[in-house]
């Protein structure tokens, strides 16, 4: 058995593993230990973390055995075999809706940030369309293309997240951790529900793994690709905690960028290490967003069936761009952000598991 | 955007037509040279040489054009060996016919080494035209085509491209037959094959692939021959054209082939399950497929020891880098993120930079064009000038635009290294895109800074996932990820420990270490 066939457009567990934690670790890890601190004692949150991540997995695992029971199908072909063909069509329209949002907001967060960190006159306007140029450069290549991008960016963000942490080693102050298991219950569930949000986008699994050539090993791709974000969300809010203290952390917006202010490169190479860690992190930020986007023309394509994909790219990437302008400030964008995690919940964990029951009560299959 | 070469291209008319000449041999020895003659319109290069044989007075001609024939095989081996034929009455009798005397020339008594009989007159002025002879005899519809190719060729030299340190020296010619003999003597395997081909309409060179069977996978071949077939162009100077014509992307400014004057290269190439592309005419052997990773490998890192080659290795992927992302590193720096370098440094570099007329971006394009032409007018001109430019277009960028206040120091210090960087490179192909790509790069930094240069880099790597080398992503070993693979990429690992050709590759006889390496 070769995991690589020759001229080959399908992708291989390999591409999964990785599509997984590129598309959830995004934005959502630079706010995360403020969000969560708010709520927990000392460094209590990764608990919250852990359980969040705990229920997550078994909510990937879900999503991806109900994508590989039918290999080769495209979602709509087998929700329409599970709930009627009416009731797939609206659903996987209202995905690819969702999935739109989803990019409009990150597209809209990514320039946002630029201007604070790299440009302060440049228009955001400017900022948002030359990186929604390139996702959309990304979306309207091959599929398995994109997917192959994860493998190239995913780990050099990862060594530099890496980095960052070890050169904070020194900063950490074990007091701040101490003392441990002091929150409330309610506390541990209001930070585990905060948490769940940023576990949010591995709903793409149940459209790629259609491009798969090998099912069986999908479920257990995505559960390992899931286990890094979870290990990388643990480990940064204890080393956040640990450097600044969970008074500090619960009023800083981005922890992460601070942590990364922090670091002096050893010769003083380069100064102002938070600008290039935002750079790198943009290769990531630009996974997330050209998935999100790709999975949203891939669902629009298999209801339209008779659309070219480039077409479909050109008419709905000036309303993404639009719905991306209109927020005003950054509290306007968080609030978005929130409501679009709401209609995550349901795509990536009541969905999925609705259609998985319905097709083990119903017994339906595919074909391969 | 990525097209498939060859599948668009519709046959309307078929060239091939009005310059083939249908007509048979006559028994006319005068007509058929006559009929020569007039499709050539007797060239003062074509010889023709009429004579009569035995008592019967037997009429024959050889008709071959001077300069592309062996001119003494001529002489002894056709014309002097039919004279001898006189005295040895046991060989022909009297009443003999023509054709059966044809038999006995061709069985007997020229003693060339490729004789072929044929009675297509298209093919004896292709044979002509590529400097072998043609013997007529009267009244005889076939003629002998003698082979006596020889013109003036160049001797082996080291590749001027691609010099090593160490490694063999030889290097291919401008002789196909040379070159195919040159990539036999580093293969004795019988299982290498040769597919010869014509190419060009009106130049009908030869080409020939060249693979292993057996390791290679046969799709591969089956593509490139496909390619290969599609070529319909008038001429083929230079395998350049052969490989604009196959690659995969035309719109790319990455080579999907590779090209080499290396036997060695090539040889090794062919044992990885690659396949070769000779043209006749052009020392540039193409060998595709090629990936990202395969144009900056050197054979040199194999001849040198696994620690050195692995040095090299990483070496030439951070000279890559500085290649493509040096000056916009720069730009994006000083225009736009002062504060990231170093205090100290920075106050240098603003000091420098005092009273200078331009923006850094200005400044980076203008010096990277300056030092553009340098390397065009070094390429053009006469060696012992060329040095010469080369002081003149250093001191003119290095002192005189400094002293005079144009540019910054540490500009030229940029550019300087730029220039290092893409020298570099081993392949010149990919070298020679670098720098194109490098003013994509300077652009994006100059409006957008650290933001637009990495936003430029994934771009490039979109482009690159999406290439394809027939059919095989360009981006591989990397993404699709083929971890065996990635000991003969950025490491070189210990040949010891490479037992497996590319995975990559897909080749059908994976071990390339046969006994487990029973030496260990």
């Amino acid at each position: 058995m070769k995991s690589f066939e020759y001229g080959d457009q399908e992708i291989s567990h390999k591409e999964i593993m990785f599509a997984v934690p590129s598309m959830v670790v995004g934005l959502g890890i630079l706010t995360l230990p403020q969000r969560i601190a708010g709520s927990t004692n000392a460094s209590d949150g990764w608990v919250s973390i852990l359980g969040a991540g705990i229920i997550i997995l078994f909510f990937v695992w879900i999503t991806a055995k109900l994508a590989a029971q039918f290999p080769k199908m495209t979602f709509v072909e087998y929700a329409a075999r599970l709930i009627s063909k009416p009731a797939a069509i609206t659903i996987t329209l209202l995905f690819s809706l969702y999935l739109l949002m989803f990019t409009s907001n990150i597209v809209r967060s990514v320039a946002n940030v630029a201007k604070d960190y790299l440009f302060e006159r440049t228009p955001l306007e400017v900022l948002m369309l030359v990186f929604f140029l390139v996702v959309i450069y990304g979306a309207a290549g091959s599929r398995a293309g994109l997917l192959r991008l994860n493998l190239m960016f995913f780990p050099v963000a990862l060594i530099v997240l890496i980095l960052i942490l070890l050169f904070n080693l020194k900063h950490f102050e074990i007091d701040n951790i101490l003392p441990v298991f002091q929150t409330e219950w309610s506390g541990y569930m209001k930070a585990a529900r905060e948490s769940l949000y940023s576990f949010l986008g591995f709903e793409i699994v149940l459209f790629y793994i259609a491009l798969m050539n090998r099912t069986q090993k999908a479920p257990k791709a995505a559960m390992v690709g899931m286990t890094l974000p979870i290990l990388i969300y643990m480990i940064v809010y204890i080393v956040v905690i640990g450097v600044f203290g969970n008074q500090a952390t619960s009023q800083i917006i981005g922890p992460l960028i601070d942590l990364a202010k922090e670091v002096i490169v050893p010769g003083q190479f380069f100064e102002r290490i938070e600008s290039i860690f935002f750079v790198i992190w943009i290769m990531t930020l630009f996974n997330t967003t050209a998935m999100a986007f790709d999975v949203s023309i891939m669902a629009l394509n298999s209801v339209f069936t008779k659309m070219k994909k480039i077409n479909l790219i050109f008419i709905t990437s000036p309303f993404v761009f639009l719905i991306g302008i209109l927020p005003n400030t950054f509290h306007e964008i968080m609030t978005i952000g929130t409501w679009i995690s709401y209609f995550g919940i349901f795509f990536s964990m009541l969905l999925p598991a609705l259609l998985f029951i319905i097709s083990k009560i119903r017994r339906v299959r595919g074909y391969g | 955007m990525h097209r498939q070469p060859g599948k668009r291209r519709k046959n309307r008319h078929s060239p091939q037509s009005a310059l083939s000449y249908e007509a048979a041999v006559s028994a006319d020895v005068i007509e058929n040279i006559n009929h020569i003659k007039q499709i050539l319109q007797s060239p003062s290069d074509l010889t023709v040489r009429v004579f009569t044989f035995g008592q019967k007075k037997l009429q024959c001609g050889t008709v071959c054009i001077d300069g592309l024939s062996d001119r003494s095989l001529i002489n002894d081996h056709i014309l002097q060996s039919i004279h001898r034929l006189q005295y040895s009455p046991e060989l022909v009798s009297t009443n003999m016919t023509a054709d059966e005397f044809i038999v006995v020339l061709e069985n007997e008594v020229l003693s060339a080494h490729h004789i072929e009989m044929t009675s297509s007159l298209d093919k004896i002025i292709g044979s002509v035209l590529s400097g072998d002879t043609v013997l007529f005899v009267e009244g005889s519809k076939h003629a002998l085509i003698v082979e006596s190719k020889n013109w003036p060729r160049r001797a082996l030299e080291e590749p001027s491209t691609e010099a090593l340190i160490r490694g063999p020296r030889d290097g291919f010619t401008e002789s196909i037959e040379t070159n195919t003999a040159l990539i036999r003597r580093h293969l004795h395997d019988p299982a290498l094959r040769m597919e010869t081909m014509k190419v060009g309409n009106r130049s009908k060179k030869n080409l020939v692939i060249t693979y292993i069977e057996g390791i290679v996978h046969p799709d591969l071949v089956k593509e490139v021959r496909r390619r290969l077939e599609s070529f319909d162009m008038d001429i083929a100077p230079e395998s350049g054209f052969i490989e604009e014509w196959i690659e995969d992307s035309f719109l790319s400014p990455f080579p999907t082939l590779l090209h080499t004057e290396r036997p060695d290269k090539t040889s090794a190439a062919l044992s990885q399950g690659k396949v070769a592309i000779l043209l006749d005419g052009s020392p540039f052997v193409l060998i595709a497929p090629a990936t990202f990773g395969n144009l900056l490998q050197s054979p040199e890192d194999y001849y040198e020891r696994w620690m050195v080659g692995t040095l090299l290795r990483i070496l030439r992927y951070a000279a890559a880098f500085c290649a493509v992302f040096l000056p916009g590193l720069y730009i994006a720096l000083v225009s736009f993120h002062p504060g990231m370098i170093p205090s100290k440094l920075a106050f240098s570099i603003a000091a420098t930079r005092e009273g200078l007329p331009f923006p850094a971006a200005i400044e980076a394009i203008v010096m990277i064009t300056v030092l553009e032409f340098l390397r065009e007018a070094g390429i053009r001109l006469p060696k012992p000038i060329g040095q010469t430019i080369g002081i003149v277009g250093g001191l003119v960028i290095g002192e005189a635009a400094v002293t005079a206040g144009i540019v910054s120091p540490v500009m030229v210090i940029v550019v300087a290294l730029t220039a290092i960087a893409s020298f570099a490179v081993p392949a010149y192909s990919i070298a020679i895109s670098f720098r194109l790509i490098v003013y994509g790069m300077m652009l994006a930094a100059s409006i957008f800074g650290l933001y637009g240069l990495v936003l430029g880099y994934i771009v490039l790597n979109i482009h690159l996932v999406n290439l394809k080398s027939f059919g095989i992503p360009y981006s591989t070993p990397f993404a699709p990820n083929l971890s065996d693979d990635w000991k003969d990429l950025i490491l070189r690992a210990p040949i010891v420990t490479m037992r497996k050709r590319p995975e990559m590759m897909q080749t059908k006889d994976e071990q390339r270490i046969n006994n487990g390496g029973s030496m260990r």
